[in-house]
């Protein structure tokens, strides 16, 4: 990758500071839209088929709660031992909080783990819900044509509900508009393939968006894509240990363990999971005969844990540790998140064994009391990766027995 | 010229004083944490220095580890105490593959690979259960003083089973274990037998030797013992146990300046003040 060597970003002229007021700005994008009749559709996973939302009039929304405060409400109703994502989302339906909530239209959610499974069912008793099941055997021959079908009839409640047709026209464009903005999170998420990546971990995890294909966020990422290349961050902020980030997504507010990794000398060059590259990887065929279906697959083949085997994680994991030159992997996972978690075990064995880098498992909440703990753990971490390299470098054992 | 390791714990603060040339101990020293951390470590260090004969000025570099580390302003540069531990049993057994490190309120397991690189480790850090608070609080509770906790688990015969796995609930257990007139020397090994399945459960798979006991726990008799049985393997005892992370550090202050340690060296650095 061809990278710049001279210059630097200042934190105020980052392309991630337009982000910083990401969540007005998508709420003036959907007040104006709702007042000229569009439709504002909550989604909570990145299984959800926006397409097919948007090409109901829908605006597909996240409404996944990152932050810590709305943990303690959620915990009244909800079980303590739930992971914090799950709470937090809740949480903000209990103190009406969270204005996307409140003014949507209509939430469409999946069958994904048993905690958020189970969550739906009480907010559905709040709020309009369509529930996806989602085929958790993805190499099931039958599994694919059930999705399709799953799919089909969610095509039909949205018509349904807003009466509206759902033309294949209007597909073929929310097709475009979506591979149109998981080609410009593609290009950013690329930019940290450089030596000395333009961006930090963080920065790049700020330039998410909220709400799909808004056309303010896209010039955002279109100009960030012309300058940045040419631009370096000052060289101490960029030269740290390469980490390759995976397990759970990190919504808005929960960067906390984003903030410790880079606060302690490292710099997130990949974010293998859903708040980063993971659902940007693959496009849709904007001229398939059938579009449902080439949506129906371009979701079903997103690798996450709730699926059985996950083997295509794995192999996504090699790929980009390869692409991204990560020296290390930290996999965080959500405390009481059962399928992460019990998947660590293999993709610990999969760092070590055959990409033969040292392995980190970070268990934690929204809750930052353990966050002295988790940079122990972490620096510790790239002191192993450093010394890894000095022994490389010389073949040497190290300072004691020079 | 020396160096220095200072190893500010939860517990207890340890200083340690090496000659770069052959990497010998020549001065150290111990005392309880408190409050002003960062006061109690530089006083200690001084008198660490008088007891050698040593200037400040001799000491040419100073490296802090421990949960209190980064409040050691006064310090070179800071490493976990994860590497240092490591560093330091490893040089007094070369080959060690793992080490058991139970100090006052923390146990870990730390994995080294072949070449004495750290490969992983399993921290317990959210509960007191494996550690050894656990152990003070079963003295407070038998009135007895930490010290002799052990001696009189010789005299166990049929140690008690305590299977809470929060101290607090554990407490609870042992004041019940009192009241049906079990024996103390049962308690106490019961206790170390809880403690030394702890660690078994963070070891996880399979184990390689040798396997290295240090922190202040590894003082207390029996204990050694206790990990033996859980984990069916030999267990050494570091020497000076309670001061082998701070003999790391040390180490690590003399490596430094090599060219050899000039990987780790960037690390430390970059995340060092
Ligand atoms: S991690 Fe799995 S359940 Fe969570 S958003 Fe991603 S796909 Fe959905
Ligand atoms: S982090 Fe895990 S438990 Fe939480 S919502 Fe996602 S899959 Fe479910």
């Amino acid at each position: 990758m061809a990278c710049a060597s001279h210059g630097s970003v200042v934190r105020g002229d980052s392309p991630a500071a337009y982000f910083q007021a990401q969540v007005s700005n998508s709420l003036d994008y959907i007040k104006l839209h709702k007042g000229h009749g569009a439709r504002v559709v909550g989604i909570m996973c990145e299984y959800t088929p926006r397409e097919l939302i948007m090409a109901a009039g829908g605006i597909p929304v996240c409404l996944c709660g990152g932050s810590g405060e709305m943990v303690e409400p959620a915990e009244r109703v909800l079980p303590s031992n739930l992971c914090s994502l799950i709470k937090s989302t809740f949480g903000y339906s209990l103190e009406k909080s969270n204005p996307f909530l409140e003014m949507a239209d209509l939430i469409v959610a999946e069958t994904t783990c048993d905690g958020k499974k189970k969550m739906y069912e009480l907010l559905g008793q709040q709020y309009p819900m369509h529930v996806l099941e989602l085929p958790q055997k993805p190499d099931d021959p039958d599994a694919f044509a059930h999705w399709v079908r799953e799919l089909m009839k969610l095509k039909i409640a949205l018509e349904k509900r807003f009466s509206i047709v759902i033309t294949d026209e209007k597909l073929r464009n929310a097709i475009r508009l979506m591979n149109r903005e998981r080609k410009l999170k593609r290009g950013l998420a690329e930019l940290m393939k450089c030596e000395v990546p333009p961006l930090t971990g963080r920065d790049l995890l700020d330039m998410k968006s909220l709400v799909a294909c808004m056309p303010k966020d896209q010039l955002q990422y279109e100009n960030a894509l012309k300058t940045l290349p040419t631009r370096v961050q000052d060289t101490s902020a960029g030269q740290g240990v390469r980490v390759l980030l995976t397990g759970v997504p990190l919504p808005h507010g929960a960067e906390r363990v984003m903030d410790i990794i880079e606060g302690h000398g490292g710099v997130v060059v990949c974010q293998e999971n859903c708040s980063g590259i993971k659902p940007v990887l693959e496009d849709i065929s904007e001229d398939a005969p059938d579009m449902i279906h080439a949506i129906a697959a371009k979701y079903f083949h997103l690798p996450c844990s709730v699926m059985t085997p996950n083997t295509k994680r794995m192999e996504l994991l090699l790929q980009l540790s390869r692409e991204y030159q990560a020296q290390c992997v930290i996999e965080l996972v959500w405390r009481t998140c059962i399928t992460y978690d019990v998947e660590s075990a293999c993709v610990k064995r999969l760092v070590e064994d055959e990409m033969n880098i040292p392995y980190l498992r970070i268990e934690t909440d929204y809750a930052p009391s353990d966050s002295a703990r988790i940079a122990l753990r972490v620096q510790s971490l790239f002191e192993t990766v450093s010394a890894r390299g000095s022994s490389q470098e010389s073949s040497l054992k190290g300072c004691c027995h020079d | 010229m020396f160096y220095a390791g200072v190893d500010a714990g939860s517990r207890t603060i340890k200083v340690v004083l090496i000659h770069d040339a052959d990497r010998r101990v020549v001065a150290s020293g111990l005392c309880a944490q408190g409050v002003r951390q960062a006061v109690l470590a530089e006083e200690l260090f001084q008198s660490v220095l008088r007891e050698a004969r040593l200037q400040r000025n001799d000491i040419a570099r100073v490296v802090a580890t421990g949960y209190g580390r980064n409040a050691l302003d006064w310090a070179d540069t800071t490493v976990t105490e994860i590497t240092c531990q490591a560093y330091g049993v490893r040089h007094q057994v070369p080959h060690v593959r793992m080490v058991i490190d139970i100090g006052g309120e923390d146990s870990k397991v730390i994995r080294l690979d072949q070449q004495g690189i750290v490969h992983d480790f399993a921290m317990n850090d959210r509960c007191a259960a494996g550690t050894g608070r656990f152990l003070e609080i079963v003295a407070d509770r038998l009135e007895m003083k930490l010290q002799d906790l052990g001696q009189i688990t010789r005299m166990a015969e049929h140690p008690a089973v305590i299977s809470s796995m929060c101290v607090v609930f554990a407490e609870t257990e042992i004041v019940g274990l009192l009241a049906s007139e079990a024996s103390p020397a049962n308690i106490v090994a019961g206790v170390q037998n809880s403690i030394a399945k702890r660690i078994l459960s963070m070891v996880g798979g399979k184990i390689e030797g040798p396997v290295v006991f240090a922190g202040g726990v590894a003082l207390i008799p029996g204990m050694s013992l206790a990990l033996e049985k859980e984990l069916k393997c030999p267990v050494e005892i570091a020497r000076d146990p309670q001061m082998t992370a701070a003999f790391g550090a040390a180490l690590i202050a003399a490596g430094q300046k090599s060219k050899v340690n000039a990987g780790l060296d960037h690390c430390l650095l970059g995340v060092g003040k």
